[in-house]
């Protein structure tokens, strides 16, 4: 269905950034939130109204507001398509944004750059808008990059301070290394298909080894925007941004933009079976690598910051395995409860006045009864002890790896013996072992933080935050109890009369199917009760070691039995500090060495100023000879005259 | 439209500039009013060529064009014309104008007349380069570019001012003397004598020359042209230059001047020589992204605020290069609209470092920290001007790199590379090399914002630095609009640059094969000339003026594959 609207749902957001950000400084504080957050919820009732106008099978709204630019055989337009998945999300995106928008205005009220950061905010919003509901991936650019300078921004808002404006800096940097691979995959698929649009592309045929070029590319994209494996390392320190765009930024939203490229990108991924082998594999060892670094973290954001990074890496499990449903569901899940928990840490640090280490926290559950109410429920549905979203989105992923038949063509070698129908359980494996470790590290932080006794100084008053910060957090973690419907077994949801909700569903037919057929038939409670043993293990040994009135022992304890490893976890695996020694430092000296003997020295001093310096040599040797010392000349001519004489009478 | 509506705008400038000469010496700001009065009336009478102009003229044809006789003996006329290409940068020039004189109004208190003079001048030159449609004519404006520039850089420069600007005119001078040189050969070679001619179009029209005969000439040509780009490793010049020059001298040297060369690749090197243009072709490409990352390794040592962003010139304009090698469509259009681009970046770049210089007296970063606390707006406008250098989409820059990168990777006639036991297309392999520019060149901008304007306050911000003055927001405003309108709808620079960019490709790409005959009803001796001969030209005259001011284009026969050979 072709419309002329839908280009408002990104336009208000970016109207709304304009205002703030040229005239908010003058505006009354009053009205500036008023266009802040107006111009989000406004994008949201047109994104709900979008929604509900979605029907019949597989359906779209689409918009082309104009053409952005055609040259030769390259046509580029802004066009807008509303379909379920991207329809869904912007759902996610204005809603939950309006909620973190609202939380921002009690917790961004004292600071001076409020009108900045609800400019910077809003045009995040505006960015990640065009980045779902772009028909073609150039424009699909504009937001993806767009998302990156807002990040950017927000994350160096403090700029004053060296430290955070450097992690503004890495953060784009390192997202500009993916968005390399992603520009490269962009041309691989014009070249391939002649078309940037995402419909001719998921139409068009592609050989297998075009479409595992993109596919790779294009995931090099995804592993930069996303953080994952090598390139996850902005993620942690992006926590240096205030605590919202945290929330909203760096665990919600914009993080799972990689997710829902490949999601969009399906069938040149499915034409690329060995790609979605690394894309699982990638996303499996990010999961694993994320959630043993969070079980050392004390600073509380970085524990959250580690567990997106491992959540994410749940997500490319999903998609890496062919279930792509599941690996969306799981975006739609984690932001309601990650959001509710980033600004859960943020009520936390704004009660206790900045203070982010935990080892200074504990006991808030007195102070804070909301903030640690609703953290706990976010715990949970995280962790998957109990039936809340959490644990179906996961589990969905999980079960799916375990039987996908996505790899069971794939070889190692070309003489194609050994076939990798083992991969899927093996990827199984560690998603649940990483699960447990997800159980361990999120009740650590809960019990550490809201349990037992206050640690922290006695000029500190921990105290409840307003009720703006605080019905966001009631909000979202109802919605991460009610998230559930979305991943409930068929069986049960039919049951329940809940089948309309069912994400699997939903999404029928938007997603290609993998070559090697849908999943085999495995036993849903087998799955459940392993998932329910693993949580529940990891839980309680975060209690026996964290449990109310022991304070931090088990950090002391993990320290004296390994402390070499313990050591390793708490410094982030020395990751930074090996690409500072491998990228960083030699490509500062190679530059410095190139400049200074490449660029001064060969070419400026040996090559133009050694030419110079040549030409004036010459031209003071020449002038000797026409000194104007007429004796002088008289004495060179005698002797050329007896010379030649010489050579005249020598050779006869 | 008068028919001298062209020439008005090329020497509006050289009417102010005597003006300006003809007031008494002295304080005050009537040299300046004077001067920007001119320009603001140069950028007036440039916009009829903008709106007049029509995009679907045929290639080839020339719009304002005007000509009249100079020497016709030896054949040269005075010949002026416009295509969109020369439009565009035309249309940059008198929009830089303003905005480079207003920037300079509190900065120069010396020698104020001279000063304003030599910018009017200068302004003139670069306006007479690109409508020239004559060669002596080029070369005299050509030329006559240098000299102002060079006591730009001489007389109101910093500290090496002298070794800068010599360095700056013997390096462009040497290459434009071999040009010259292929010049006069190309008039020699046009007819028998008397009937010789400097006329471009004629020389255009009379087809290409026997391949064996181009290689120099298009040597000669190119090496005036890749030092005033510059390509590596002809580029050592221009640090040193943006270094030493005052403010504005840098504004119109990486605005307009370095264009300039790039300019003369599309317009005259490549198009007038297109079997060795075709055969040199991937060797520019190699060396557009050698300078593309070799520029940016360079950024990344520099510790000189200036010297920093000259390099990123290099890297900058290494992308136009590349874009004019790749011979497609897509390319030579992002490499036209990144010389817009880069003239409005780099351009903006040096104009808001003459404003940080004006107020610190200083051009070490190290020095540098903080300003954002104390000149928030001014902040502000520099890092929208640096998201645009680094090409983020939604600003002009993206469009510029993207198609420049697209077009390479599509290129199939460039041919291919053998690397062990690996057959690589050139094309992939240039443009996948070009892309990690896009990652260096945030690696150096964004370090050098922060150094400037992140941290604690350091030496250059602790007296306090004002924030952006309203002369100075009338110089900034335009161009953060420039940026964002052609970041968000660059459609109609494409549209104007179409045809001859398309006739460029077309040429260049496919040497061998028949033009399309778009020049017949030009009149005897304008005709395309029988291959082999020359025609006799015919004696000059003023054309007079057409309405409307074009001819429909002529439907181009397609080129059948059995006429290529």
């Amino acid at each position: 269905m072709e419309v002329n609207w839908l280009h408002l749902v990104p336009l208000l957001p970016l109207i709304g950034a304009a205002i703030c950000g040229l005239v908010g400084k003058w505006l009354p504080k009053g009205w500036l939130y008023a266009v802040a957050l107006a111009s989000v919820l406004l994008s949201f009732c047109i994104g709900v109204t979008a929604f509900s106008n979605l029907e019949g099978e597989n359906p779209q709204i689409h918009e082309l507001v104009y053409n952005w630019f055609a040259v030769g055989s390259l046509h580029v337009d802004l066009g807008f398509t509303l379909d379920r998945l991207s329809g869904a999300l912007v759902l996610v995106i204005t809603g939950v944004g309006f909620l973190i928008h609202l939380y921002s205005v009690a917790y961004m009220d004292d600071d001076p750059g409020y009108w900045r950061y609800f400019a910077y905010l809003n045009l995040f919003v505006a960015a990640m808008l065009t980045l779902v509901l772009a028909d073609n991936l150039v424009a699909m650019f504009i937001g993806w990059e767009g998302v990156g300078l807002c990040s950017y921004l927000l994350i160096g808002f403090w700029f004053d301070d060296d430290a955070k404006a450097y992690a503004g800096r890495k953060a784009f940097v390192v997202n500009r290394i993916g968005d390399f691979g992603l520009m490269i995959g962009i041309f691989v698929l014009f070249t391939a298909t002649g078309s940037v649009n995402f419909a001719q592309i998921n139409a068009a045929p592609l050989t297998l080894g075009l479409a595992s070029a993109a596919a790779a590319l294009m995931f090099l994209g995804a592993c930069g925007k996303s953080a994952q494996l090598p390139l996850y390392i902005w993620l942690p320190d992006a926590m240096a941004g205030p605590t919202p765009v945290s929330a909203l930024i760096h665990a919600a939203t914009m993080v799972t933009a990689g997710v829902y490229m490949i999601a969009r990108l399906s069938h040149v991924y499915v034409s690329a079976p060995g790609v979605m082998a690394v894309v699982a594999i990638v996303g499996c060892l990010t999961a694993l690598w994320g959630a043993v670094i969070g079980t050392a973290q004390n600073d509380i954001k970085k524990v959250l910051a580690y567990s997106t990074v491992s959540q994410l890496g749940f997500m490319f499990i999903g998609v890496g395995v062919g279930a792509f449903f599941a690996g969306t569901m799981h975006l739609v899940t984690h932001a309601f409860f990650k959001a509710c928990l980033f600004l859960g840490s943020g009520a936390v640090i704004h009660g206790l006045y900045g203070e982010q280490d935990m080892t200074r926290m504990g006991g808030l559950r007195k102070y804070m009864p909301h903030t640690r109410a609703t953290f706990a429920i976010a715990t949970i549905a995280i962790t998957g002890v109990l039936p809340l979203s959490g644990f179906f989105s996961k589990d969905e992923i999980l079960a799916q790896a375990w039987h996908t038949r996505a790899f069971d063509f794939l070889t190692l070698t070309p003489s194609g013996e050994s076939h990798l129908t083992w991969l899927g359980f093996v990827i199984y494996a560690v998603g649940t072992l990483t699960a447990g470790l997800t159980s361990f590290y999120m009740w650590r932080c809960y019990l550490v933080t809201f349990e037992g006794e206050y640690r922290g100084g006695t000029d500190v008053h921990p105290h409840e935050s307003p009720w703006p910060m605080t019905a966001p957090l009631w909000i979202l973690a109802i919605l991460s109890v009610l998230a559930l419907v979305l991943g409930l077994p068929e069986s049960w949801a039919r049951a329940l009369h809940l089948e309309s909700f069912n994400w699997e569903r939903f999404t029928d037919g938007m997603f290609a199917q993998v070559r090697g057929g849908p999943p085999r038939e495995g036993s849903l409670l087998l799955g459940f009760g392993i998932a329910w043993v693993v949580a529940l293990f990891g839980g309680l040994t975060a209690w026996t070691l964290y449990k109310p009135g022991t304070s931090m022992t088990g950090d002391e304890r993990f320290a004296r039995a390994v402390p070499a490893v313990h050591r390793a976890f708490v410094n982030k695996l020395y990751v930074d500090e090996f690409y500072g020694w491998l990228i960083l430092r030699p490509t500062w000296r190679f530059a410095k060495a190139l400049w200074h003997w490449v660029d001064a020295t060969l070419i400026d001093g040996l090559f133009v100023n050694g030419s110079a310096q040549a030409v004036e040599w010459t031209a003071r040797s020449a002038r000797r000879f026409q000194n104007g010392n007429v004796q002088r000349y008289a004495a060179v001519l005698a002797v050329g005259v007896a010379a030649l004489v010489l050579v005249f009478l020598v050779r006869g | 439209m008068p028919s001298f509506l062209l020439s008005l705008v090329i020497f509006l400038p050289l009417a102010g500039a005597v003006l300006v000469m003809l007031l008494p010496r002295g304080e005050g700001g009537q040299h300046k009013g004077v001067a920007l009065v001119t320009s603001l009336l140069t950028l007036a009478a440039s916009l009829p060529l903008w709106l007049e102009f029509h995009p679907g003229a045929a290639a080839g044809r020339y719009a304002f064009e005007q000509k009249a006789e100079w020497a016709p003996s030896l054949g040269i006329g005075y010949h002026v014309g416009l295509d969109g290409i020369a439009l565009l940068l035309m249309m940059l020039t008198t929009f830089l104008g303003p905005i480079v004189i207003l920037s300079s109004w509190k900065y120069i208190q010396s020698r104020v007349k001279e000063y304003c003079v030599a910018l009017l001048v200068l302004e003139t030159a670069m306006l007479g380069t690109l409508a020239a449609l004559d060669l002596v004519l080029f070369y005299v404006f050509w030329e006559a570019m240098l000299i102002p520039m060079y006591l730009l850089i001489g007389v109101w420069g910093s500290e090496r001012r002298i070794y800068a600007a010599v360095k700056f005119f013997l390096f462009t001078f040497v290459g434009s003397v071999l040009m010259l040189l292929a010049i006069f050969w190309l008039w020699s070679n046009s007819g028998p004598v008397g009937a010789r001619t400097f006329d471009y179009v004629t020389l255009l029209s009379q087809g290409a020359l026997p391949p064996d005969k181009q290689q120099w000439l298009f040597l000669a040509f190119a090496l005036a042209f890749a030092i005033k780009v510059p390509i590596f490793p002809l580029h050592t010049w221009l640090p040193d230059a943006h270094t030493e020059a005052p403010a504005a001298g840098s504004i119109l040297l990486a605005g307009v001047m370095l264009k300039m060369g790039t300019f003369g690749f599309i317009r005259y090197a490549m198009p007038l020589f297109p079997h060795a243009a075709n055969q040199w072709a991937p060797m520019i490409g190699v060396l557009g992204v050698v300078g593309i990352v070799y520029g940016s390794f360079m950024c990344m040592a520099q510790t000189d605020l200036k010297r920093l962003i000259a390099y990123s010139s290099v890297a900058h304009l290494g992308f136009v290069m590349l874009g004019l090698s790749a011979l497609t469509v897509e390319a030579a259009s992002g490499a036209v609209l990144q010389m817009v681009n880069h003239g409005i970046s780099t351009g903006g770049l040096f104009l808001m470092i003459g404003y940080l210089y004006e107020r610190t007296h200083t051009r070490d970063l190290a020095a540098y920290g903080g300003l954002a606390r104390v000149a928030p707006a001014l902040a502000a406008a520099f890092v929208v001007i640096t998201l645009s250098s680094i090409g983020l989409p939604g600003t002009n820059g993206f469009v510029g790199e993207f198609l420049v990168l697209v077009g390479t990777f599509t290129a199939k006639n460039l041919g291919t590379w053998q690397l062990g036991g690996f057959e690589f297309e050139k094309g992939i392999a240039l443009s996948v090399v070009a892309a990690t520019g896009v990652i260096l060149g945030a690696v150096y901008m964004l370090w050098m914002v922060q150094r400037v304007f992140f941290g604690p306050a350091r030496k250059a911000a602790q007296h306090g630095v004002p924030d952006l003055t309203v002369r100075e927001w009338a110089t900034v405003i335009p161009l953060l609009v420039a940026i964002v309108w052609i970041g968000a709808y660059p459609q109609p620079l494409l549209n104007v640059m179409k045809v001859p960019v398309d006739d460029f490709v077309q040429r260049v790409g496919r040497p061998d094969a028949p033009r399309a005959r778009v020049l017949q009803q030009r009149g005897a001796g304008l005709g395309d000339a029988p291959p082999g001969g020359a025609q006799a030209g015919a004696p000059f005259r003023i054309l007079p003026p057409r309405a409307p001011m074009f001819e429909q284009a002529q439907p181009v026969r397609p080129v059948q594959p059995d006429e290529a050979r």
